[in-house]
């Protein structure tokens, strides 16, 4: 079981550390830690289970802040990984993103989040849900009222209602005046099309994300209306499984506000909505860059915010890049992005250029792999659609809303 | 690698400024302790934080430990917590100005607020001071009896905690007892959870000195609890979810449907967003049916789709620790996962540490159907941006040849990689097309003529350069200039920096100059001349060896430097099965992404639950950090000598290469020292040829002065009981926690493979030997059983997996025993009963 957590900032200074058992670890380790950092260099990134001298160590790395836990014995490794992961996206959550300055002004609320959520090394509840209840956020009117009232406890004074209920996930009856309920489809597209410009891998793994302002204990289901393209499935814990065996709907009682209720995987997709064609050709140290990018089929909905960006080799000296349609810029670390934005109607955007080699180089051995970036909105590229939601009981006045949307995810075209 | 120091260096720059800054806190928080002004709570507050965040960036700040617990007394909640943390922190280091703070913790422990009764109770167990243990019975036992789950919940954590400070108070105070009775009957789960989390470690800890505890400890697993657990699954936390599928894994269903039953009650699990309890539950999956050969092989059709989803979609880190377990159990089954190769696929933006690992399971998963695809998309990543990636995927093309698929497609893309100018490309390509022309000399043909035209100044690295002169030596015959790059290397002496290159230009002027004599002649002279003043000692003993053999006969030296060479069927450097196994029984920790069993990485301590010493846990790092590097020398050192042996097999081609790597396993021989071990060792029939001779040396060394050995079996000293009895949840409880006591391979004659056409003929065989089975399965030419005998009159037991293989005729046998000493005599039994086997 774990026992220590550390935060570290990006420099390595310990900003946080909690001792979860009475097996005190020294903080000697972080130096330990930090420095076979630095030993693995900035290209790679270490391993996420590292063993130490006298301990293991989990790392998760978000936003430049380093979660990091220790411990002696056997344990399950994903235990530890998607514990830290859980425990990064609380506190972006509550602190509303992560950097050393909000987690150094909000320390006392890190040090309460992470009493609940871990008691002697082993993690109790990471429903945000339930923490929201435990230990109130600090918020803009929390902190208005401090000033005003002089009185700024951020602890609820009730104890959640749902450590002792059976649905660990809701709280026990929100009442509003407005029933809504928002069903997104959020889908990112992974592509690779390979050297020869055939499509490799082409998957879409999506979301559905549900917003749930919903009174009492309201019953949903929701159905698709072709389920059977879905390849893999995962739930949140509200889901009833056997509905889903037996007829692909999903019955669930939702938790308050938003959260993901199910996400799955969509293999083996035939086509990309865009192509985007690369053409290096080199001789006597130089070379000819040219891409193009075009829709490929038409959805009928407009794709939005295209942008391209490769890393240009490290035996390029200079290159001079230009398009006939948006912007071109080449940043310090020699990446190289391109920003598209909407294809216009009249021409096909194309970048073009040449890349000057290093002296001794004739020709190009290592090749660029572009990355492509858009979203669709108003369609799920996978072809799923949302049959129907129901509400067993329903509200008098009830809201429902439906909303679809497709991005890139890892796309990648390789030259 | 120092970090004892280090840790001084942090504070020293702020200690002299905390120092002052710690005392001016003193004297603000000694002015408000006993002040009741109204606002005081705020100026507390933000007198308390201002002390946390010291201690946070580690000034220490326990000289404030008396005012801190004057100021506790409050009723702001957060003030408390604040206190509560800071108390935690330091009592260790006052125990006795803790005392000050049991008062105001008991007292909070009855407040009325649970929320604050369950705080207190957590605080007052962290403590962890050993004399204040007698405060903690108390406010514990109304803990564990409170009306709110909250309280209970903290309360059965604390029990924990008080048995880890003083394990005789816990036990006296019955809350053992206390904790079974809520964990079969509390209705809030998470209690449950915790009861469960806490009992299992305490009597873990006690088991070693009190039988009572060990019982308690097997009565988890039974039947009851495990069903009563199975059934609320879906109420617990994702958390209190694996702990509890982690129990499932010990349990040893009675009968098959049992088995079925707990898999379609647990199916869904596979589907939880939470990757930690996707991968228990596989586990359970695997754990229960690994006697059910055909169910298993569905387990991991099932496991799959959820595993792979996990690998996409899941963070870097998730996807690392997911990849690592489906290596090992592509290890298992490469065929489940052939037709998914493209999910390990390398996207650009990974860290390489997934990366390589998805390098390591398209080299698994490659067959006839898709090698093609795997190996075009591994050239791509050769020209990579990410060079150790790039050089990565190119030995895993190199793997992929030597597994024997498709390997003409795949001599066309290695010669590719020659041509392709870049210095580390050639390097891999080199050492590949080397390692490729040993297994398939068919080959040489095609590859010299590549080869050749590399020069030899575009090479760099120590292992490519290595691998090029090798080829020079070996394929001098085919290379025109073979010669005369090797004169001109040899010229360059002085610059060649690796011993490696050295060892090995030696070597291949020999060889060269036993096929092109004329033209080689002065460049040997030069070589042996220039080896001999070599200052590295291996290069000047072979240099002196080669010049030696070469006066005392020229054809005897050519039969040493040039014999004829098979190909080699499988090189030494796979991981042994034996390992595998026991990484698989270890699945879901630690052990699989170190890719060694737990007893390999782990001290013995630490394996199991927290049992420790405390000192451990400070151990100096600095101390420790010299243990580690000395062990991880000695592996290296392994590693050397092994790579040396193959090496110089390699270069000298002495003996055939089949033997070579048997003689590990001989080596084992060494270590008999009593002379009836020593003749168990020679009625040994496999290891026959070379045990015989290494007795022999040994009863030499030892001066035992026996006579000739008769080379017959000596009659079996052991006696076993016909009518052994063991029943199977027995038999898989010592199986796991016995250690093997005696692994090898023994061979089957061919009557034994042709009698073997059905597992019960062997059953039969062996019952008469009385040693008895206990399952089996399998198909041909793949079969596996577990065995099991007793010693006559006596209850000490024998287990034994033996592996089948008919088509090879090979049997891999593992011997675990009660008694240790006598699983030699054991094995010398087992063996004859088994090469008895199909003989009339």
């Amino acid at each position: 079981m774990l026992q220590c957590i550390f935060l570290l900032s990006d420099s390595g200074e310990v900003m946080l550390e909690k001792q979860l058992t009475g097996h005190r670890v020294d903080r000697s380790i972080c130096d330990w830690f930090w420095d076979h950092v630095i030993s693995q260099g900035d290209s790679f990134k270490s391993q996420p289970v590292i063993a130490s001298p006298t301990h293991y160590l989990f790392q998760v790395v978000r936003e430049g802040i380093t979660f990091l836990a220790c411990t002696q014995v056997e344990m399950p490794p994903l235990m530890g990984i998607e514990f830290l992961c859980r425990v990064s996206d609380v506190l972006s959550d509550y602190l509303g993103g992560l950097n050393e300055d909000v987690i150094k002004d909000n320390f006392v609320i890190v040090y309460e989040l992470l009493d609940e959520m871990i008691d002697n090394g082993f993690p109790l509840t990471t429903e945000p849900n339930i923490l929201r209840e435990m230990i109130a956020p600090p918020n803009i009117v929390s902190k208005v009222l401090s000033v005003v009232t002089g009185n700024s406890s951020n602890v609820s004074d009730t104890l959640p209602g749902a450590t002792g209920s059976c649905i660990p996930w809701r709280a026990a009856d929100p009442k509003y005046a407005n029933n809504e309920v928002y069903v997104d489809l959020v889908e990112e597209m992974d592509a690779v099309i390979n050297r020869d410009g055939v499509l490799v891998k082409c998957e879409v793994y999506g979301e559905v994300r549900v917003n749930s302002h919903l009174s009492g204990l309201p019953d949903l289901t929701l159905s698709f209306a072709n389920p059977s393209i879905l390849d893999d499935v995962r739930f949140h814990p509200c889901v009833r499984f056997r509905p889903w065996e037996s007829h692909q709907i999903l019955s669930f009682v939702p938790p308050d506000g938003e959260f993901k209720l199910m996400s799955y995987r969509v293999k083996k997709l035939k086509s990309t909505p865009i192509y985007v064609k690369p053409q290096l050709s080199s001789d006597a140290g130089k070379c000819r860059v040219n891409v193009l990018v075009g829709i490929r089929n038409d959805h009928g909905k407009t794709i939005d915010s295209i942008t391209l960006q490769f890393q240009l080799p490290p035996c390029i000296l200079s290159a001079d890049l230009t398009s006939n349609t948006g912007t071109v810029n080449i940043l310090g670390n020699k990446t190289c992005s391109w920003s598209i934005g909407r294809i216009p109607k009249d021409k096909t955007p194309s970048l073009s250029g040449t890349l000057v080699l290093e002296s001794e180089l004739e020709r190009l051995h290592v090749f660029p792999t572009f990355r492509v970036g858009f979203k669709i909105m108003g369609v799920a590229l996978s072809g799923l659609q949302i049959d129907k939601l129901d509400l067993k009981t329903a509200p008098s006045r009830l809201y429902k809303g439906f909303r679809a949307l497709t991005r890139a995810g890892e796309f990648e075209v390789r030259s | 690698m120092a970090p004892p120091a280090q840790s001084q260096r942090s504070q020293s720059p702020s200690q002299p400024s905390g120092k002052s800054e710690v005392s001016d806190l003193k004297l603000q928080l000694r002015q408000l302790a006993g002040s009741r002004a109204p606002g005081v709570d705020d100026s507390k507050r933000e007198l308390f934080k201002k002390v946390i965040s010291y201690m946070t960036i580690g000034i220490d700040v326990s000289s404030l430990f008396g005012e801190m617990v004057m100021c506790s007394a409050t009723s702001d909640i957060v003030l408390k917590k604040m206190c509560y943390l800071y108390v935690g922190n330091y009592a260790k280091v006052n125990p006795d100005l803790a005392l000050l703070t049991i008062n105001f913790l008991q007292r909070d422990c009855h407040d009325q607020d649970p929320m604050i009764r369950g705080l207190a109770l957590r605080s007052l167990c962290s403590l962890r001071v050993a004399n204040l243990v007698e405060y903690l019975v108390g406010p514990l036992g109304s803990g564990l009896k409170d009306s709110n789950s909250y309280v209970r919940m903290v309360a059965v954590i604390g029990v924990l905690k008080l048995y880890h400070i003083s394990a005789s108070t816990c036990v006296d105070a019955d809350f053992p007892s206390t904790l079974k009775h809520l964990l079969l009957n509390d209705s809030d789960t998470q209690v449950v959870a915790n009861c469960l989390s806490a009992l299992q470690e305490i009597w873990s800890a006690e088991a070693s000195t009190s039988e009572e505890a060990s019982r308690e400890r097997e009565a988890l697993i039974n039947k009851p609890v495990i069903y009563y657990l199975l059934n609320r699954i879906k109420e617990f936390s994702e958390w209190a979810q694996c702990l509890v599928l982690e129990l499932v894994t010990k349990y040893v269903p009675s009968e098959s449907s049992e088995i079925f039953d707990i898999m379609n009650l647990l199916e869904d699990r596979l589907q939880h967003a939470n990757g930690a309890v996707v991968l228990a539950t596989v586990k359970v999956f695997l754990q229960l049916t690994l006697s059910m050969t055909d169910v298993h092989q569905q387990v991991y059709e099932r496991i799959k789709a959820p595993l792979l989803t996990l690998v996409s979609s899941g963070s870097p880190e998730q996807s690392y620790a997911v990849l690592s377990h489906l290596h090992l159990l592509v290890m298992r089954a490469p065929y489940v996962f052939s037709s998914d190769y493209k999910h390990f696929y390398c996207q650009y933006n990974e860290p390489s540490y997934v990366k390589r690992l998805k390098l390591e399971m398209l080299t698994a998963v490659a067959n006839e159907s898709n090698t093609y695809e795997i190996v075009t998309e591994l050239c791509e990543y050769a020209a990579n941006v990410d060079i150790p990636i790039a050089r990565e995927s190119i030995r895993a093309v190199g793997k992929i040849a030597l597994q024997q698929y498709d390997v003409n497609a795949i001599v066309d893309r290695l010669l590719q990689f020659l041509e392709m100018e870049k210095d580390y490309v050639t390097a891999e390509a080199l050492v590949l097309v080397k390692d490729l022309l040993r297994k398939y000399p068919q080959w040489s043909h095609d590859c010299i003529a590549v080869v050749g035209n590399i020069s030899s100044k575009n090479v760099q690295e120590p292992k490519a350069k290595a691998a090029l002169i090798w080829m020079l030596g070996e394929y001098s015959q085919d290379m025109q200039d073979a010669p005369y790059i090797l004169e001109s290397l040899v010229e360059n002496w002085d610059e060649e920096h690796s011993a490696e290159v050295r060892l090995h230009l030696l070597t291949a002027v020999m060889k060269c100059f036993f096929k092109r004599p004329p033209e080689t002649q002065s460049a040997l002279g030069a070589a042996l001349a220039a080896g001999v003043a070599d200052f590295h000692q291996d290069v000047h003993d072979r240099a002196l060896f080669y010049y030696r053999i070469l006066r005392y006969n020229v054809s005897v030296a050519e039969r040493v430097v040039n014999p004829p060479k098979q190909a080699v069927s499988v090189f030494a450097d796979t991981q042994s099965s034996e390992i595998k196994d026991r990484i698989f029984d270890e699945f879901n920790s630690l052990s699989v992404l170190y890719q060694k069993p737990s007893y390999m990485f782990t001290d013995k301590e630490h394996r199991g639950s927290l049992e420790f010493a405390d000192e451990l846990g400070n151990l100096s790092i600095g101390e420790a950090a010299d243990n580690v590097v000395s062990s991880q020398r000695v592996e290296e050192n392994d590693k050397d000598l092994l790579l040396t042996t193959t090496e110089k097999e390699e270069t000298r081609g002495s003996s055939n290469n089949g033997s070579a790597y048997n003689v590990p396993y001989d080596s084992s021989t060494s270590v008999f020292a009593s002379q009836t071990q020593i003749e168990s060792a020679i009625s040994n029939p496999t290891t026959a040829g070379h045990s015989q001779q290494a007795s022999f040396g040994i009863d030499d060394l030892l001066g035992l002065g026996m006579p000739a050995v008769p080379n017959v079996p000596s009659p079996p000293q052991l006696k076993l009981n016909t009518k052994a009895a063991l029943d199977p949840s027995t038999f898989q409880q010592k199986w796991r926690q016995l250690p093997i006591a005696l692994s090898q391979e023994l061979s089957l004659s061919p009557q034994a493979v042709a009698a073997l056409t059905a597992p019960q003929a062997l059953l039969r065989h062996m019952q008469s030997h009385s040693i008895h089975c206990i399952a089996s399965g399998g198909q041909s030419p793949n079969f596996k059983f577990f065995f099991f005998a007793q010693k006559y009159e006596e209850s000490s037991n024998y287990l034994v997996e033996c592996i089948i293989n008919t088509s090879s005729g090979k049997a891999q046998v593992k011997i675990k025993a009660d008694d240790q000493s006598t699983s030699q005599a054991f094995s010398t039994l087992f063996e004859s009963a088994l090469s008895k086997f199909g003989t009339p």
